[in-house]
């Protein structure tokens, strides 16, 4: 009884394998994870940049820092790219 | 009513660098030494250099002041309708109407005593939602039946028109100043419900105190004044401090109504400082500076809380109607010889 249950188990598993590609490669999860985060680095420039627009707008000195400012958020795209590296 | 996204960033972002270039505590001190010419000057060094060079060869002295005081007003609060988009917009716009019920009493006054509409034209503050060609049309209108007449389509028509039969039993204006006044602050909340949390609860609890203190102001202005006016025609709704009996029994007694105040979990604590002000004030004038601070402290409060939010720009729009009464003060103070004392007591400053 026990000897078949066994033999059934590995023909099912056995069955279960097959040679279609993953979901989701390595690289693709990684890709995805680049892409997330440029996403949220948009959006988060979204609100700095339109902030920054109007300090600059009342005072043109507020160039630099307004600049600086609004690209601060690309370094989650950064972070991200790290991920890339590390798989 | 606009549609689409607000640009509460952009707004705030402006607004914030205007609120720092007010005058600060330093200048008054400086202005409050100044003849009428010398507050020109320094104006004219200031935020308002382009309204005083515009209208420097038109007027002189203090009515130079004012006027440039009240363009530069306009111009200032113009822009914060033409910046804001959306939601913002409403939010804005329905505040800034006080703006239209100014000019509209303005119109109304100027009608009721005669006076030719060329005096009084630069009174009016061109900040509100009237346009531009609406306000020039009053101007021109010779009764107050006309008013009423050009302002249908707005909403202050049908107030004004109930309130114009009483106007002609009465002949006096009360009925239709309180009209224009209910007007205004019934519509400044409407539509908006009882948000519990987020920046538009916090506008909701500020036009919430605003209510609450004209309220209290109109109560203690009854109450000095002994006239025997019914308290509850005054009253208005939306507040949450008094309801109308509760206000009606504290109008006979204006340490209640402050020991009220203090009493009340939303002010009380964020009020002490004023409110103890309020105490020691011994004229009405005082009492009513207290008030205008206290409000000044809690949108500046309100705005530390939300800082991209409408609150900012509430915070600013107070801040800059302050200071532009702060220097008609000074002016006028000086004008007729008060000493600078006296005059710094009209002042309010935070």
């Amino acid at each position: 009884m026990m000897e078949e249950l066994v033999l059934a188990t590995e023909t099912v598993l056995q069955n279960g394998t097959t040679e279609e590609s993953p979901f989701l490669t390595d690289s693709g999860a990684a890709a995805l994870a680049v892409g997330l985060s440029a996403l949220a680095a948009g959006y988060a420039e979204r609100g700095i940049g339109a902030a920054a627009v109007g300090a600059i707008a009342e005072d043109d000195d507020l160039f630099v820092p307004g600049l600086i400012m609004t690209v601060l958020p690309e370094t989650l795209v950064i972070f991200a790219l790290v991920v890339v590296f590390v798989i | 009513m606009s549609s689409g996204a607000s640009n509460t960033e952009y707004v705030s972002a402006r607004v914030r660098a205007r609120k720092a270039a007010l005058f600060t505590d330093e200048d008054y001190r400086k202005l409050v030494r100044m003849g009428p010419s010398g507050i020109a000057r320094f104006m004219e060094e200031s935020e308002y250099e382009r309204e005083i060079n515009e209208l420097g060869a038109r007027f002189s002295g203090v009515d130079l002041i004012e006027h440039a005081l009240n363009r530069n007003l306009a111009k200032h609060f113009g822009d914060l309708l033409e910046w804001s988009e959306g939601r913002l917009y409403d939010l804005i716009a329905r505040y800034l109407r006080k703006f239209d019920v100014w000019n509209i009493k303005t119109i109304i006054r100027g009608i009721y005593t005669g006076t030719p509409a060329e005096e009084f034209q630069t009174d009016l503050i061109r900040a509100g939602e009237l346009d531009d060609a609406t306000l020039d049309r009053l101007l021109e209108v010779e009764t107050i039946e006309d008013v009423v007449e050009l302002l249908d389509g707005t909403t202050y028509a049908e107030p004004l028109g109930d309130a114009r039969e009483e106007f002609e039993e009465t002949n006096t204006l009360v009925p239709l100043e309180n009209a224009l006044d209910r007007e205004f602050y019934v519509h400044l909340l409407d539509n908006l419900g009882r948000p519990q949390e987020g920046p538009e609860a916090k506008y909701v609890e500020f036009l919430q105190a605003e209510i609450d203190f004209r309220n209290a102001r109109n109560a203690l202005r009854l109450a000095r004044s002994g006239a025997d006016l019914d308290p509850a025609s005054y009253y208005i709704e939306g507040g949450v401090l008094f309801d109308e009996s509760e206000l009606n029994q504290l109008v006979a007694n204006p340490d209640e109504l402050v020991d009220h105040i203090a009493d009340s979990k939303r002010y009380g604590n964020r009020l002490s400082e004023a409110l103890s002000r309020l105490r020691d004030a011994d004229s009405l004038i005082q009492f009513e500076h207290a008030i205008d601070a206290a409000l000044l402290e809690y949108a500046d409060m309100l705005s530390s809380i939300h800082p991209t939010s409408v609150s900012a720009v509430l915070s600013y729009i107070l801040a800059k109607e302050r200071e532009v009464e702060n220097i008609r003060a000074i002016a006028r103070g000086r004008e007729v010889g008060l000493s600078e004392s006296e005059i710094e007591e009209e002042l309010v400053i935070q």
